[in-house]
């Protein structure tokens, strides 16, 4: 048994990375900082020995399965990690391990590294039955950076907490990154009908009260009538038919690549719908209209119900989860 | 989200600089030219807003430069030290261009070797084989999707998709309620003169 000490600091982060992390929301990574969190281009700590001996064992963080396990381990005793036990725990986590089972080869030998200390080498130890070329060390290497990053990419997009798989949140990844596009698209055909002469002159005036009360205007604009509801309904006529035009021909192609893909996650039920629909895309966007103008009457949410209806429920269902 | 609203004003100051811009330019332009602009300067404003050096921004405006009707647009939005940059990374993208295809070389001949070792798809292990075919597959479609995603390698490209998600949700944020305020804006002029 021996004891080391670990070297959170070994590689140095860069600061890009460090501000770019900071600015998101800081509560989801703050209690994870003494894990392995610091270091996000590196998930590997250094391990040394006290004495002079130049065996140099890293642990390499591996996502999920042994996240619990390690976090008592950090917990227990702050910077010190007891080499042995920790190995010992991985070896009878290794057969259990399917992610790494593509490398698997007849070799079961422990294999350790050993160089010298440089703060830009990543230092890898091979697992019990794996293979012990650099390739395959590399691999996993690049592997873990992958998961690790995917880990930052569920918490910024919505409803991708219950997918683990690597493919599947590519999937939501792509649909969230092609949502946002068409949002932009059709807001700025919205920008379009609603001023004909690009005059955004009077921004000026209300720059700062856009963001001071963005969320408060919707609460006001909620108080007025059903008339001002009808013209802005009005208004938006002609902006329908070239966005159905523009979901029908897109939602085809999103057809063709579902097809091959697993299950779809409900808000893209909307999208899916309008693919079938593609011959008469305006009709289907003629429905909902009635359907938003029965609702208009009835309830008096206005403005945000109606960019919902138009961007899609994978806008609605991001509300939901966001807030 | 205070970091946001800095990034906010910066892009909305920088798309009404070139709103105004092409406004003075044209005249009675139709809907969809409209719409066209708007979207670009929008685009614009939010890369070179950003101030960043990721790789997506400068994409962005390097292929917004190629149309010359863009480009004394692009060219007054920027700062003056950015428009010196993306003759830099051209250098940077093609190098990375090269990396990544010398990669690839790289991994392909490595994959013939282990195939040959290996032979065909392991049976037992038929759902990591479709998995890995649906990861391939979809990292194209990312790499399409995020602009300057062609000569990316994964790990940077997933970077990247963060990146741009994040400020794609500022566009989207700052689009909306600009959209908002001015139908409002609108309806009360219409209701004040009935």
């Amino acid at each position: 048994m021996f004891t080391t000490h670990s070297r959170l600091d070994a590689v140095k982060p860069d600061p890009g990375m460090d501000a770019y992390w900071a600015g998101l929301d800081g509560g989801a990574f703050g209690d994870q900082l003494g894990y392995g969190y610091i270091n996000p281009n590196t998930n590997q700590r250094l391990l040394t020995l006290g004495n002079s001996t130049s065996v140099s064992v890293s642990v390499s963080v591996s996502p999920k399965k042994r996240k619990g396990q390690s976090l008592q381990v950090v917990s227990d005793k702050e910077k010190k990690i007891k080499g042995c036990s920790e190995g010992e725990s991985r070896t009878t986590n290794q057969n259990s391990n399917s992610k790494e089972a593509s490398t698997n080869t007849s070799s079961k030998e422990k294999s350790k590294v050993s160089e010298v200390q440089k703060p830009d080498y990543i230092h890898v130890r091979a697992r019990r039955g794996q293979a012990t070329d650099s390739h395959s060390l590399a691999e996993r290497v690049r592997r873990e950076k992958i998961s690790e990053r995917m880990k930052y990419l569920q918490d910024l997009v919505p409803g991708c907490n219950k997918i683990t798989g690597k493919a599947g949140m590519l999937d939501e990844i792509i649909n969230y990154v092609q949502s946002l596009q068409k949002q932009v698209e059709f807001l700025s055909m919205k920008l379009a009908t609603v001023n004909p002469g690009l005059d955004f002159n009077v921004d000026n005036v209300f720059t700062k009260e856009i963001f001071q009360t963005s969320t408060s205007e919707f609460p006001a604009l909620g108080c007025s009538s059903v008339d001002s509801a009808y013209y802005q309904l009005n208004s938006t006529d002609q902006v329908v038919s070239y966005c159905g035009l523009d979901m029908g021909i897109n939602s085809a192609e999103m057809g063709l690549r579902r097809g091959i893909s697993a299950p779809i996650s409900v808000p893209e039920t909307f999208m899916d719908s309008s693919c079938f629909n593609q011959i008469q895309p305006t009709a289907n966007w003629d429905a909902d209209l009635q359907n938003l103008y029965k609702m208009e009457f009835e309830q008096v949410t206005l403005i945000p119900f109606q960019s919902h209806q138009f961007t899609g429920s994978n806008e609605g269902s991001n509300m939901k989860t966001e807030t | 989200m205070h970091t946001c609203t800095k990034l906010k004003s910066e892009f909305i100051k920088k798309w009404m600089k070139g709103l105004q811009i092409c406004c003075s330019s044209k005249t009675n332009m139709d809907f969809l030219e409209r719409k066209k602009k708007i979207k670009l300067c929008a685009d614009i404003a939010l890369a070179s807003a950003k101030n960043s050096t990721t790789s997506w921004c400068i994409a962005l405006i390097s292929e917004a430069k190629k149309h010359d009707e863009n480009k004394t647009l692009v060219d007054n939005l920027l700062g003056p030290e950015l428009r010196i940059k993306p003759q830099k990374t051209n250098h940077q993208m093609s190098a990375s261009h090269k990396r990544a295809r010398s990669k690839k070389i790289l991994k392909k001949s490595h994959h013939v070797c282990q195939r040959m070792k290996k032979m065909g798809p392991p049976k037992s292990n038929i759902a990591t084989y479709i998995t890995k075919i649906l990861v391939k597959e979809r990292t194209q479609v990312l790499k399409r999707l995020v602009p300057g995603g062609e000569s990316m390698d994964e790990i940077s490209l997933i970077k990247e998709a963060l990146d741009y998600i994040l400020s794609l949700k500022v566009q989207v944020d700052v689009m909306r309620t600009l959209a908002n305020a001015t139908e409002v804006l609108n309806q009360s002029d219409s209701t004040i003169f009935d």
